[in-house]
């Protein structure tokens, strides 16, 4: 299951969220090398904040995280608007209406091949679940040359905002999703999901617990 | 944000403290706040005999401190020596993983965790009182905010120089500053050199050589060269580069 974390519950939450940082400074920094800063171990970058809403897909029984992503509001500064605009043609798509998804971490143990992208196809899931309870109704993304074909064949609608920058293996380019019901049946057919994936647990109720 | 005012609260309250062992409780109560539970801010000596005017706090399950104790851990404590080795904040499990451990190493360490002290974060402090010194934090079950990294060490830095500050009133009233002589010739005889020696290496005499280094230890108050040679290296007078010759 994918619980949604907010400001609301995160207190909740503080040992899914200090290994997903974890997972992520194993996957972004050990792995793929990318340039980011790490503290004690764990990967954080100036758009991590209670504000930020993240999506931990997470083991009932164990806890165990095997995946997550971030969203960020595109009100607010983020990756798109801060670091990547020169990656759109026009300016990108941003409001209430609008979420950026950043930093998709599949835990480091995943395999690569059909584990990942079924990781990525949960998610994606999860993220149009989640943007159907906030009203949202669009999706931008960044993506390197291994993510981008993954993320367009997932079912949903997404389109590239440019042609990108780099080529081959380094090539990044910006998508927009649209969210809606149809979108999100093909998704789900696609992975063979047949429920809903996200759970939301308010803070004040699990701790009560 | 809630933290931050935690944090800054402490601050304030350290300003305005007179007593170290009012900043100890607060300094306690404010980590576990955050949701830490178990708290070793010390120098890397037996918890149980911390030495006067070092600064000591640690909530560490007693029975687990009488053990410790008992087997003089100070002493092969990993945590202690990668605290001495890394420049940052470090987890236990990134760390203790890869050192070469001794059998006797991996045993504390496994009995410290039967305690529950495992899994732990670890800041290393410089502390003013020679002994090298750091902060280990464990959380507790609802874990803490990966986001109030800043804020624990701010808290811990912050804390730790005031405890100190207050349990050595007179530490820097007079810095020990060697002269330029002085301090050549005390590098010299941290390589092993004679007053001879020294004196020919300088183009100075053997007797102006003696003299500068008896008056350096005079400044450090202590009664022979090689302890001069320790409390300027710690100093920051000499360095280790002075002494590789």
């Amino acid at each position: 299951m994918i619980y949604i974390v907010s400001a609301e519950n995160r207190r909740r939450f503080f040992n899914l969220l200090t290994e997903m940082h974890r997972q992520r400074k194993a996957v972004f920094i050990d792995r793929l090398r990318w340039p980011l800063e790490e503290s004690a171990g764990l990967e954080i970058d100036c758009y991590d904040s209670a504000d930020a809403l993240y999506l931990i897909e997470a083991q009932a029984d164990t806890d165990a995280v095997t995946a997550s992503a971030r969203l960020l509001p595109t009100t607010r500064p983020h990756l798109l608007s801060e670091h990547f605009s020169d990656l759109c043609e026009e300016p990108p798509p941003a409001g209430a209406n609008v979420w950026e998804a950043t930093r998709f971490c599949p835990a480091p143990d995943t395999p690569s091949g059909l584990p990942r992208r079924q990781a990525l196809g949960r998610m994606v899931a999860g993220i149009m679940e989640t943007a159907f309870l906030f009203g949202v109704d669009q999706v931008t993304y960044v993506a390197d040359a291994a993510l981008a074909p993954m993320a367009l064949a997932l079912g949903w609608d997404a389109r590239s905002l440019g042609p990108g920058r780099g080529r081959g293996r380094h090539k990044v380019q910006a998508f927009a999703a649209r969210i809606d019901g149809s979108g999100l049946r093909r998704v789900r057919e696609t992975f063979n999901i047949r429920e809903p994936l996200i759970r939301f647990v308010p803070g004040d109720v699990a701790r009560a617990a | 944000m809630a933290t931050r005012k935690i944090a800054l609260d402490f601050l304030d309250f350290c300003e305005k403290a007179s007593e170290a062992t009012a900043i100890e409780t607060r300094f306690v109560q404010t980590l576990q706040s955050l949701g830490y539970q178990h708290i070793a801010c010390a120098s890397h000596v037996d918890p149980l005999r911390p030495r006067p005017g070092g600064v000591s706090v640690v909530n560490y399950p007693t029975a687990w401190l009488q053990q410790y104790s008992f087997g003089d851990f100070a002493r092969i404590d990993p945590v202690f020596f990668a605290a001495r080795a890394l420049p940052a904040p470090f987890n236990w499990n990134d760390y203790l993983g890869k050192m070469q451990l001794s059998r006797a190493q991996t045993r504390m360490l496994a009995e410290g965790a039967s305690y529950g002290l495992s899994d732990g974060l670890t800041i290393p402090l410089r502390s003013p009182d020679i002994i090298p010194a750091s902060c280990s934090l464990i959380a507790g079950v609802d874990g803490v905010d990966p986001l109030s990294m800043a804020e624990t060490l701010m808290i811990v830095v912050y804390g730790h120089g005031a405890m100190h500050r207050l349990l050595n009133p007179g530490a820097i009233a007079q810095p020990v500053l060697l002269p330029k002589r002085e301090r050549e010739c005390l590098a010299l005889a941290g390589t092993g050199k004679s007053d001879w020696v020294i004196g020919e290496i300088l183009g100075v005499s053997e007797r102006t050589a003696h003299n500068s280094i008896e008056r350096a230890k005079k400044r450090y108050g202590v009664s022979n060269r090689m302890q001069a040679v320790i409390r300027a290296m710690f100093d920051g007078q000499i360095i280790v580069d002075d002494l590789s010759g």
